[in-house]
């Protein structure tokens, strides 16, 4: 379970992006988080394994305060939290297997790392992991030589590895096109259900959030201004979070039909 | 096909910029500095023309050089420590250079003033060159191979040091927010997210390097360091010239052939 007591986070700079945030999330939801650019999204999600750290108020993570966390405690939380990010953040130039094989890092001891030398049962995880996003066949390909969509299924599968209670995916199919979106968002889906990972997206697209949340929040500079089933998302709520009403750029259809 | 151009006006340009006062500046100020100094260390063309048709004992051993040397068993062993330098130095100094370049970098050492002090002590043994190290060895350990290899030891810890560091400011950045977000250790981040990213170019730099050690190490030995460049003093303080071109010329060849190889395997790295 995720919750977020009157939390605030302001960057060095004075940037507020976060204001007195009270949500909660619990084991098993599929949240979806919208919200223009600079609305705080990113940085919620980011609050949730620590990456951002908090500037006041509470979060509690799976019954850990977050920001009371030893740096190993840091690492113990994040090991439990799958992250999958917008720009695949894979590295090009090594294979597949070793880029899902980072999920597993934190179970690895550091010399088997430094060398290089994983454990067969940690291999097999991220087998399992790889098969689950259905792109083993391409274990030992270069993630360079990968599409757009099979690279975010290389990073959806490094955060299976992990064995995750919770995965957080920051706009995962911002820099896909929409088939390959709708292909990314189902797996999303899929895992959430079939593992009962409590999962929190970040989209733009409203149509993709109502399409695929069970809840959407709704975000806009920092504050909550929305939080529902996605059938309860009318214009009025659309107003809310983008500040005026809908048009076809809104909606990925109608934008890949332009 | 050509598209038609007739009939269409060019839009007219913005004014061109002029050329900074800081570009024009600078240009007349290196003018200026090339003059003054050619003056004050007193170059003339004419003492290079009289100097050329004077007897030469030196360039006359360069005539004939004594090819015998190529195969003499006595150049023979200096030519194989001179190998065995370069190779020792580069591997022992490109080996803590990984960490030592990593080590320095923002997100390989979250401690500012560690930071601080190794990129200090990068900055320390870049400035000195190769042969300050070498006699600095020579009188600390006295004559032979090992000065020689200390002085390509730090010399090589000091440029693949450089040149990684300046490739560590250029990589992806996602990767390591990647691995942080899993929970990997600092190490372990390195290892996955950065490492694999400057291997080649990394690779490229310590076969650089060693080229760079091969040529060093001829000149390691003038200062008593060891290697090929004791034969060479030798000579020259013998004065056998065609002996000592020899030597030069087995040596160039040497350098050349391994310089092609590097430069080859490079090429495929990159």
């Amino acid at each position: 379970m995720i919750r977020f007591e009157d939390a605030s986070v302001t960057y060095p700079g004075g940037v507020l992006a976060l204001r007195d945030l009270s949500i909660e999330v619990d084991a098993g939801e599929f949240v979806v988080i919208v919200g223009l650019s600079g609305a705080g999204k990113s940085t919620l999600i980011r609050a949730v394994n620590g990456l951002v750290p908090l500037t006041s108020g509470k979060l509690q993570v799976n019954g850990r305060e977050v920001t009371e966390l030893s740096r190993a405690g840091m690492r113990e939380l994040r090991s439990e939290v799958g992250m999958i990010f917008q720009g695949f953040n894979l590295v090009e130039r090594t294979t597949v297997l070793n880029n899902v094989l980072m999920g597993r890092l934190h179970r690895v001891p550091t010399w088997r790392t430094l060398l290089g030398m994983y454990p067969k049962a940690d291999i097999d995880i991220a087998a399992r992991a790889l098969g689950q996003v259905e792109i083993i066949e391409k274990a030992y390909t270069r993630a360079s030589d990968l599409s757009g969509g099979q690279r975010q299924r290389v990073g959806i599968a490094r955060a299976l590895a992990q064995e995750p209670s919770i995965v957080l995916a920051d706009e995962p199919v911002a820099s896909l096109d929409p088939p390959t979106s709708h292909v990314v968002m189902r797996y999303l889906q899929q895992i959430s259900r079939d593992l009962g990972i409590t999962t929190i997206v970040n989209l733009h697209f409203l149509d993709l959030a109502t399409a695929y949340a069970d809840r959407i929040i709704g975000l806009r500079d920092g504050m909550l201004v929305f939080d529902g089933p996605g059938s309860a998302c009318d214009a009025q709520v659309f107003e809310d979070i983008y500040g005026r009403s809908l048009t076809a750029d809104d909606t990925m259809h109608k934008q890949a039909a332009l | 096909m050509t598209v038609p151009t007739v009939g269409i006006q060019a839009p007219n340009l913005p004014p061109k910029p002029r050329p900074s006062l800081f570009a024009i500046g600078g240009t007349l100020a290196a003018i200026a500095m090339t003059i003054v100094t050619a003056r004050s260390v007193g170059f003339s063309f004419g003492g290079i023309v009289t100097n050329l048709g004077r007897k030469n004992s030196v360039i006359e051993g360069l005539l004939s050089p004594d090819w015998g040397q190529i195969w003499s068993r006595r150049s023979r062993a200096p030519f194989i420590e001179t190998f065995q330098l370069a190779v020792l130095g580069t591997a022992t100094g490109s080996l803590l250079s990984l960490p030592l370049a990593l080590w320095s970098t923002r997100f390989g050492n979250p401690n500012p003033f560690t930071r601080g002090i190794l990129r200090g002590f990068n900055n320390v043994i870049r400035s000195i060159p190769d042969l300050l190290w070498a006699l600095l060895f020579v009188s600390a350990v006295g004559i032979g191979a090992l000065p020689g290899l200390l002085a390509l030891f730090f010399f090589s810890l000091a440029v693949t040091t450089k040149l990684t560091s300046d490739t560590l400011d250029g990589i992806d950045m996602g990767p390591i927010e990647a691995a942080n977000a899993t929970g990997a250790n600092l190490s372990q981040m390195l290892r996955t997210a950065v490492v694999p990213q400057i291997l080649p170019a990394y690779s490229s730099f310590v076969l650089y390097n060693f080229e760079i050690n091969l040529r060093a190490s001829a000149v390691l030995g003038l200062v008593g360091a060891g290697g090929i460049g004791n034969r060479i003093e030798f000579f020259r303080g013998r004065g056998e010239w065609e002996e000592l071109w020899g030597l030069v010329f087995m040596f160039f060849l040497v350098v050349f052939v391994v310089e092609r190889i590097s430069v080859t395997l490079r090429r495929r790295l990159i």
